[in-house]
């Protein structure tokens, strides 16, 4: 029963991670800017986790001008993203991945 | 008070209370005053003090927001929480969640940006941009309490300059208060003095030339008539002693001596022979011999006095008087009408009468007690209304 609960627990980071690195990081090594400089730009802006997590979704889900982070230049050369395809339940699991691998939280020493 | 004093009047017990209770009160509401100053005092020191230490800690907030914006840019490599040893500092994002602290304190103001708590001194600065997310960046210093120990040797030594300059003003208010009071006693003193010192001749007149007619030589019906005139002066005699001793009282000088009163009791009782048989009132006696007190006699034949022309004049028509004499004690027993409980205890106030059909000013017990006072006499009084009156006067 144990063994059966470590591999359920393990396949579901798996799938999670999957979700995350399927779907953001392929995109994203396509620009010079890391997903990790990109968290900080928003930290900058939005301070703390529900603030951020809630201007990400908005913006993945409607990416506009107005909307993004990133300064003029960054959108010339780049344009402004896609709307995102996935379901809101899967962006928010995969936005959840993105804040606990860069948070600053339990980080500093 | 001490003015009354001077002018030999002794303020009966209410008005003793009643002054003590202004004067509590009066204080009360001084201390209130000066505690409430004292406390706005504190706070301004207070307040003054933060104000001088905001600005070292501006400088400690912008150097620490350096160091977290450098972080913020760097956060791969640098991840060293800032530590300096002049303070120490917390982070907080715009939720007000902890992300970083080395502060002793866990409880943040967030609505005040310099405040002190746990003897500490808290500053709040927000940066201009969030770096690693912080919305708020507390700084906190030990206060050193120099600031503290001034204020409270400032509201110890001006709290008290104060209270005692207000103590002065209340002491000035009560003369104030009491000027109408005093100046009505002033005159009824002033009135007593007059007419007592005007009485003076003509009393001494008609009570030393009763005393020189032979009565032996009169037939009954003028022998009446010179008793009854003998019983009028004795007791305008008396009266006139008793408002000479009131208004003179402090001015007497004592001439105490080891006194028999046996023999003093034993000759009052004589001198209010004539008074006591006009009510046709039986003296019964029972005096232990040469019984002596260190006392002055003027002032011990007055307290008799008081007490015999009481026990007659308070008495009743074929009433008894039972006089007792013993090593350490005299008890003058009369029948009458008594006295009700709640009076005995403000009997022996200067103008209090409590049966008016008989004359009198009211002065007689008064100066039963202040004799009693000045030789540390008890008195007692127990009544029995309409049957009897017993004073016991123990040393």
């Amino acid at each position: 029963m144990v063994k059966k609960i470590i591999l359920f627990l393990l396949m579901s980071n798996i799938l999670l991670a999957d979700l995350y690195q399927t779907n953001c990081i392929p995109c994203h090594n396509k620009i010079d800017v890391t997903l990790e400089k990109l968290f900080f730009r928003y930290l900058l802006k939005y301070s703390s986790e529900k603030n951020m997590k809630n201007s990400l979704t908005e913006y993945l889900k409607n990416p506009t001008i107005d909307t993004t982070v990133m300064p003029e230049a960054f959108i010339k050369r780049y344009g402004i993203k896609r709307k995102t395809t996935l379901k809101d339940e899967e962006l928010q699991k995969a936005i959840n991945i993105y804040w606990e691998k860069y948070k600053v939280f339990g980080k500093l020493k | 008070m001490l003015v009354l004093k001077s002018l030999d009047i002794d303020l009966i017990k209410k008005e003793k209370k009643t002054l003590f209770s202004f004067f509590a009160l009066y204080s009360f509401l001084t201390i209130i005053i000066i505690t409430t100053i004292s406390f706005l005092y504190y706070n301004f020191q207070k307040d003054l003090m933060l104000q001088e230490k905001r600005v070292l800690l501006e400088d400690y907030s912008n150097d620490f927001i350096t160091i977290i914006k450098y972080m913020h840019l760097n956060f791969e490599t640098q991840k060293d929480y800032p530590r300096d040893g002049r303070f120490e500092s917390a982070i907080y994002d715009s939720d007000k969640i902890q992300i970083f602290s080395t502060l002793s304190s866990k409880e943040i103001q967030f609505d005040k940006s310099i405040y002190l708590s746990d003897n500490k001194i808290h500053f709040i600065n927000q940066p201009e941009s969030y770096y690693l997310g912080s919305k708020y960046i507390i700084i906190e210093i030990n206060d050193d309490k120099l600031w503290l120990i001034k204020v409270k040797r400032n509201i110890l030594l001006y709290g008290s300059l104060a209270f005692i300059f207000m103590t002065f003003i209340g002491y000035f208010l009560l003369q104030l208060f009491l000027k109408p009071l005093k100046d009505a006693l002033y005159l009824l003193d002033r009135f007593i003095k007059d007419t007592t010192h005007e009485l003076n001749t003509p009393v001494s007149t008609i009570v030393t030339n009763i005393e020189m007619i032979d009565k032996n030589i009169l037939d009954e019906k003028l022998l009446k008539k010179i008793n009854r005139i003998d019983i009028g002066a004795k007791t305008i005699s008396n009266i006139y002693q008793d408002l000479t001793y009131l208004t003179l009282n402090n001015k007497i000088i004592s001439q105490n001596e080891n006194l028999n009163i046996t023999e003093i009791i034993k000759q009052r009782i004589e001198y209010f022979k004539t008074l006591s048989n006009i009510k046709k009132i039986k003296i019964n006696t029972i005096l232990e011999n040469n019984t002596t007190l260190y006392i002055d006699k003027i002032k011990f034949s007055k307290l008799i006095d008081n007490l015999l022309s009481n026990a007659i004049k308070y008495n009743i028509i074929n009433g008894t008087i039972d006089i007792l004499l013993t090593k350490n004690s005299i008890i003058i027993k009369n029948t009458g009408r008594g006295i009700k409980k709640e009076q005995i205890d403000k009997m022996f106030d200067r103008y209090s009468r409590f049966d008016k059909s008989v004359g009198g000013f009211g002065i007689g017990l008064n100066i039963v007690s202040m004799i009693a006072k000045e030789y540390n006499l008890s008195i007692k009084i127990n009544s029995i209304e309409n049957q009897e009156t017993k004073v016991v006067i123990t040393w």
